[in-house]
Order: structure tokens, then sequence, then C-alpha cells
């Protein structure tokens, strides 16, 4: 007590800064401590859910495991695997439960198939947690839609096909993606019929994962893609556009010299690309016609086509832009002509010319 | 007559769990490992009739596992492989260190007793 009434003392004496320093060393002292208890007791509450999580997968996994080999022939859902659906069902209702419910089934999900797979369906479905995806999708909040249309995707649930039609307009980018993702996921290329009317833009990386969907099912039977290229939507030309490389399309042909003239340059770059691709010899004299007219890239991807379609009579054309002022171009004519007339390339050696051309000649000759 | 002895090293243990019960129910013992590590004490342990692996795991992947059994080892013990979609150029190691066969995730559990079975036959 007397040493308290010192060190009051002392404090008292202290000038005013000193004795500021003091409070706000005792204040942030206080809330240190305060704070140090408040983690302890943050990490005690995460580790006893990850004990718990723990918990309740090792008895999910040994339940889904008894469910999948309860099966009894000829009989869809047996008694065994209806007792538990229907212990599964009681913990679905608790978020935490249901999400270590769903994550050990989308693990399994993910490395088998076949009958498996139907049969974690038949759980997912008969459990109840396709009620809660349905849910989510009425949620104000985009990324809970999103997960929820997601969720629906993983799980194959075809069912909920009109629920999820509305989301392929959705404003957030997110949304609709995941709502593209499910209807090619689960109908394949019919599933692309949402293309017939999309207006909003669908980005590279989406198209990319769209064409890596459609890759992998069995049936490679490509459905009508001539309305896509037709379509207002330049991304759905584009779309359409790697459909038709990919799956070999010969019967677009005329529509993709339409798109030769098409007002966006990417689309025209792309469609002379793919008729390369197709062999559409037709299109090259309509390039050759209005070459100058063309854009650089246009030009670059023309040549780029003579190279693999070239025949003799292109040789006036080629030999028109040997020293094109475009390294690309100039690059390419002189590999061109190389291959279908050698005489008059290596005649071009005797031509008077710059040290930039016989540099040009000497690297088209180490190629 | 002695059941054969069989090592499944994988990572996912609702898999791993799926995968016991099945082959255990077509006769086979089974020795479970969580990771390449694990994998090895086994090998080390037992006189094993098969293995399969997965190729990505903790600590040690499945590449070095196979490496160990054939040229540490020197045991010509059939191995099936496991890999995901993308790890095509993985999988060539695999056959280049001495794996027997390999299946793709996601597999169908019964064809993977058909080809344990026709390894052991």
């Amino acid at each position: 007590m007397i040493d308290f009434q010192i060190l009051l003392e002392y404090y008292n004496e202290f000038p005013f800064l000193v004795k500021l320093a003091w409070d706000f060393s005792v204040v942030l002292s206080i809330l240190i401590t305060i704070l140090i208890v408040y983690l302890k007791f943050v990490r005690k509450h995460l580790r006893k859910i990850e004990v718990d999580n723990l918990k309740f997968k090792n008895e999910y996994e040994g339940l889904l495991i008894e469910y999948l080999y309860s099966e009894e022939e000829a009989v869809e859902i047996s008694e065994p695997q209806q007792v538990i659906l229907e212990k599964l069902k009681k913990h679905v209702p608790i978020k935490a439960k249901r999400k270590v419910i769903i994550s050990v089934l989308y693990k399994l999900m993910n490395q088998v198939s076949g009958e498996v797979t139907d049969a974690l369906k038949v759980v997912y479905q008969n459990t109840g947690l396709i009620h809660y995806a349905l849910l989510r999708l009425k949620s104000k909040k985009w990324y809970v839609i999103a997960k929820g249309i997601g969720e629906l995707t993983r799980f194959k649930i075809d069912s909920a096909e009109d629920e999820i039609k509305p989301y392929l307009t959705h404003p957030v980018r997110e949304v609709r993606k995941e709502a593209h993702f499910y209807f090619v996921t689960l109908f394949q290329f019919e599933g692309l019929s949402f293309l017939d009317k999309l207006t909003t833009p669908l980005s590279e990386w989406d198209q990319i994962q769209m064409l890596e969907i459609l890759q992998k099912f069995s049936d490679q039977e490509i459905c009508d893609i001539k309305p896509w290229l037709q379509s207002k939507n330049d991304t759905v030309v584009l779309f359409a556009l790697k459909l038709a490389n990919l799956y070999n399309q010969y019967e677009v042909k005329d529509l993709l010299m339409d798109l030769l003239s098409h007002e966006n340059k990417t689309i025209r770059i792309q469609a002379i690309e793919v008729l390369t691709h197709l062999y559409g010899i037709e299109a090259k004299d309509v390039l050759k016609a209005n070459f100058n007219e063309l854009s650089l890239e246009e030009q670059i991807s023309f040549f780029g086509m003579l190279e693999k379609l070239v025949i003799p009579d292109d040789e006036p054309f080629i030999e028109k832009h040997l020293f094109h002022k475009n390294f690309e171009i100039q690059l390419l004519a002189l590999k061109i002509l190389k291959s279908i007339n050698i005489d008059k390339y290596l005649g071009l050696n005797k031509l008077p010319s710059n040290k930039k051309s016989l540099a040009m000649l000497n690297l088209t000759d180490t190629i | 007559m002695s059941r054969k002895k069989i090592l499944l090293a994988e990572d996912n243990s609702t898999l791993s769990l799926l995968l016991k019960f099945r082959l255990e129910k077509e006769g086979y013992e089974l020795f479970m490992a969580v990771d390449g590590k694990e994998a090895v004490d086994i090998i080390d342990k037992h006189s094993l009739d098969l293995i399969i692996t997965d190729i990505m795991m903790p600590f040690i992947s499945g590449l070095e596992v196979i490496s160990y059994i054939r040229n540490k080892l020197e045991l010509d013990i059939p191995i099936i492989v496991f890999s995901s979609a993308g790890q095509e150029e993985m999988v060539l190691k695999a056959f280049d260190l001495g794996a027997n066969d390999f299946m793709g995730k996601p597999f169908s559990p019964n064809e993977l007793v058909i080809r344990v079975k026709r390894q052991l036959s």
C-alpha cells in the first residue's frame, strides 16, 4: 500500500508529457492483454470447430461408404440405405454439418464415376441437401446464388433447369457464368441453346472453359452452330467460330465467308483462321481482291492462310508482297515462294537489294 | 489360402475408404497410406502383392514411391497409378519408372477391381 502511494506520488510529480506516455502505456498494456485473451479464445474455438469437423467428416464418410455398400439389387433404396439417409437428414439442417456432408460427397463425386456417382446423387437429393441449394438461388446476394448454381452443377442436378434458367441473363457475370456452365455440363451441346438469345458478353476465359466441358463428353456430335455465327452478340460469334474450328464444321463455310466482311476485326481475323483450318480456298480470291483494304492483322492472317493453302497460281500475288513493309508478311511471302518456286526464290539473291532484304533471305534459308 | 496384400496410397480419405471396402469385399487384405511417407514405411515392413498409388501425395509423391520400389528395393510388384486430368506427363514418367497400369480420375471402382485382378492373375 505504501509502495503504491510512493509510486502515485512519483507519478503526480512527473511532467505532463511523461504522465501522458505512462497513461498511454497502461492503456496499451490493457488492450494487448485483452487481445491476447481474445485470440486465445478464438484459437481454442477454431480448434474445436476443426476437431468437430474432423469427427463429423469421419462419421459421414463411414455412413456414406456403408450406404454405398448396402445396396440391394432390384431396389432403388434398400432398407439399411434408408436408415442411413434418415440419419444424415437429421444433420443437414445444421449449417456446419451440412457443409461437411457436402464436402465429403463432393470429394468422392470428383474422384469416381459410374454407378457410385448416381448413388451419391441419390444421397444428395434424398437427404434434402438439394433443398438448401435451391434456397440459395433465392438469395439477394449474388455470390450465394452463384455458389448454389455451382453446387447443383457439381452434383449434376438436371431437375433444377427451370430454377436456373432466369440466371442465364443475370446482371452479375459470375452468376451468369455459373448458369452457363450448369447448362453445358448437364445438357452438353443442347445446353448451348441459351446462346440463341444471349445479349451479354461471354468472356474469352468462359468460352475456353465451356469448350473444355464439352470436350469431356463421349458424345461429340455437335448441334447446328449456324444461328450463333449470325448472332448480333460478337462474343457468341467468336465462340461459334471456335466450335467450327474444333469440330471441323465444313458445312458452315458460306457463313464463314460472310464473316470476312463482319464489322468486328477480331471476328474477321478469326474467320480467316477457321477458313484456313477448314481448307476454305474460296476465301483466297476474296481476300486477295481486298488485300489493301484489310487491316495489318488480317493481312498477316491471310498470309498464314496462303502458307497452308498456296497453289502455283498464287505466285504473282506472293511476288508482289515479297518485300512488304511488315516483317511477318515479308517472311511468310519468302517462305511461301520458297515452297512453290525454289528457282525464283534462289534467283532473289541476284537481285540488287538492300542489306535488310538480304538478311531476310538469309533468315528464310534457315527456316 | 492366404489373402493377397494390397497397399493403397491415396490422400483422399473418402476415396480410400470406398476402395478399401470394395477391395476387401473381393477378398484382398488392404494396407492404407495417406501419403508417400506412410506408403514407403508399409512397403518396408510388409511383403505386398500389389501397390495402388496416387501420383500427387504429400511428403513423398507417387513417382518417388515407384522409384523407391523399382530402383532402391528392386522389387517387381505390380503398380497401378491414379492420376487426375492434366497429369499426362506424370503418367508417362510413372510408366518410365516402372508402373504397370494407370487409371485417370474420375474412375469406376468396379473397373479398378478388374484391373487389380488382371495384375494379380
